[in-house]
């Protein structure tokens, strides 16, 4: 450490220079990953919020909600565990605001999904023309109290309550009723609702017409949803694997430049566990130095990125990242020190 | 007893035809509180002695002791121990750390070797004699090759090795500085009855040495021994 830190200090340009390298790819990762998971949160943000354990969706949908139709035939009957979600593409439009592709989901507002949703102002419909909306529908200048129409129906829809991370497939939520879901899908009397959905880890269904999936598997079909997130995945392996090289590199040139100090210093007598100790010892101060400057562009970021940034800035996921950075420069560290721990005392005797 | 015996010492490089003999059947003594001077031209054989005396090379024939220990007996850690403690190395080139400062150059000799350093009052006393008191603060670019030189004396002097095993000390030193430190070599093997041993091609050191030997192609042959009255 000693010796790490003293040549630090004296080579204030060099190790500024692997130190910006350092903040940017760092950086670079930490935006993308915060991007990658504010991207795959709005996915999944609304369904996260029910707390379910599966779904129960017609066995020809493909694991997709949106072409699932279940009959109550079918369904027979549920438990306080299960609840009814009917889901529709619409269209939100009203005069003065822009149109707002979203997604509606009715609810049975006597089932659990329907109680869970938090709401940050307002209360859940009461009747089949009232709807709480995402927080976003707020940013786009919508107010409590405010109506809009669905797709070309001319029903006016009246707002009467906001929640907050109301996403799905990254579009906002649209919670109504299950009869304004009926309508809206102009479905038949025999169809229910498009899925059950389920806290009890253990719900089957009884029907061969329909099938029942874990809450993961359902996600990971999500059009998209997998594609986008193993992309940013290799992104951000590729960047954690191009810090490793720069890192090891920038750290190689140094060490060779000292080979002949250090091999004096092992004529001397100078342990090499102390050479190598002040080599990987450079390495980890240079990154975390790295890793705290970038640490606090992304905090200065996350605050002024607007909300419209699908970006998400989850703590325990970016410190993961970092440590997954230090043991990428821990290992680059450790390639030099194969130079420290073969070099020859000799080569600097005589002349 | 000799604090560094080096008996009946060949060795020999390379193999087949390219095989070189560099040293032939070397015998020598390194006595506390003399100085030896070993003189040769370039490619006699003097930095093979110098790696051998202090154990960073094995020869191919012959034995070396260390305080009557053979190197043979001895582990690599252990020898590396014995470079840290007892022995002083004074090398022609990229003796210092850059990013070290003269003062900072002993204090990383204090994280390794905790005890039985020189004391701060004899530091103080061997920079005054070196006359390098006044660059304590000084990285090693802002010296001349000189002060350089003098500053890995006192390094090597630092731990208070009991031999000094010197490769070309004065070779960037003009006539008043080589004077300067033939003293002090002198005053260690003397006053402080250190075994100093000094490799070089130097013959203005000669005048300080108490045996002077000459290394050509690879045999030692001790030319004179100075007698105190």
């Amino acid at each position: 450490m000693f010796l790490a830190l003293k040549e630090i200090r004296k080579e204030k340009l060099r190790s500024g220079l692997i130190i910006s390298m350092i903040v940017l790819i760092s950086y670079l990762i930490f935006i993308l990953t915060s991007l990658a998971l504010g991207l795959a949160r709005e996915n999944t943000d609304a369904i996260d919020s029910w707390g379910i354990q599966n779904i129960t969706l017609d066995a020809n949908a493909n694991v997709d909600m949106r072409q699932s139709l279940l009959t109550a035939p079918q369904v027979g009957t549920l438990t306080d565990k299960e609840a009814y979600i009917g889901q529709a593409s619409v269209v939100a439009k009203a005069t003065g605001h822009e149109r707002i592709s979203s997604v509606f989901i009715g609810l049975d507002s006597h089932q659990f999904v329907a109680k869970k949703i938090k709401l940050t102002t307002g209360h859940m419909p009461q009747t089949n023309h009232e709807v709480v909306v995402d927080t976003s529908f707020q940013e786009s200048g919508y107010q409590l109290g405010d109506t809009f129409k669905l797709n070309a129906d001319n029903t006016n829809y009246k707002i009467v309550g906001f929640t907050k991370n109301a996403k799905m497939n990254v579009a906002p939520v649209i919670y109504g009723q299950l009869s304004t879901w009926s309508s809206l899908k102009g479905t038949s009397s025999s169809t229910i609702a498009s899925a059950i959905v389920s806290k009890n880890i253990n719900y089957r269904t009884s029907s061969h017409a329909l099938k029942t999936y874990s809450i993961s598997k359902f996600i990971n079909k999500m059009p998209g949803y997998q594609a986008q997130n193993l992309t940013f995945g290799l992104m951000i392996g590729f960047l954690m694997g191009i810090s490793l090289i720069v890192i090891a590199v920038f750290l190689y040139i140094l060490t060779m430049q000292k080979l002949p100090n250090y091999a004096v210093l092992r004529a001397q007598g100078i342990p090499s566990k102390i050479l190598v100790g002040a080599t990987v010892s450079q390495s980890l101060i240079l990154v975390l130095s790295g890793l705290v400057i970038s640490s606090i562009l992304t905090i200065i970021t996350a605050i002024s990125m607007p909300s419209a940034v699908p970006m998400a800035f989850d703590i325990p996921i970016l410190i993961v990242v970092g440590v997954g950075l230090m043991i990428m420069s821990l290992i680059g560290g450790l390639i030099p020190v194969r130079s420290v721990l073969r070099v020859d005392p000799i080569s600097v005797i005589g002349g | 007893m000799s604090v560094l015996s080096i008996q009946h010492v060949n060795q020999f490089f390379g193999s087949g035809t390219a095989r070189v003999h560099v040293l032939h059947d070397v015998n020598f003594d390194a006595k506390p509180g003399t100085l030896s001077l070993i003189i040769g031209p370039s490619g006699s054989g003097k930095s093979t002695f110098l790696t051998i005396a202090g154990g960073l090379l094995t020869p191919t024939d012959g034995d070396v002791l260390f305080d009557g220990q053979s190197y043979k007996d001895t582990s690599k850690k252990a020898r590396e121990q014995l470079r840290l403690d007892s022995i002083g190395f004074i090398l022609q080139a990229y003796h210092l750390l850059p990013y070290l400062t003269v003062a900072d150059q002993f204090k990383l000799v204090d994280k390794v070797k905790k005890l039985h350093n020189l004391t701060p009052m004899e530091l103080n006393e061997l920079l005054n004699q070196l006359g390098i008191q006044d660059l304590i603060n000084k990285f090693p670019n802002e010296l001349s090759g000189g002060q350089q030189q003098r500053v890995a004396i006192a390094r090597a002097l630092y731990p208070d090795p009991k031999i000094l095993l010197a490769d070309e000390p004065t070779a960037a030193l003009d006539t008043a500085r080589v004077k300067v430190v033939g003293n002090l070599f002198q005053e260690l093997a003397h006053t402080r009855n250190k075994a100093v041993v000094i490799v070089t091609h130097d013959i203005r050191l000669k005048e300080f040495a108490d045996q002077i030997y000459e290394l050509r192609d690879g045999t030692l042959t001790k030319q004179s021994t100075k007698v105190f009255v």
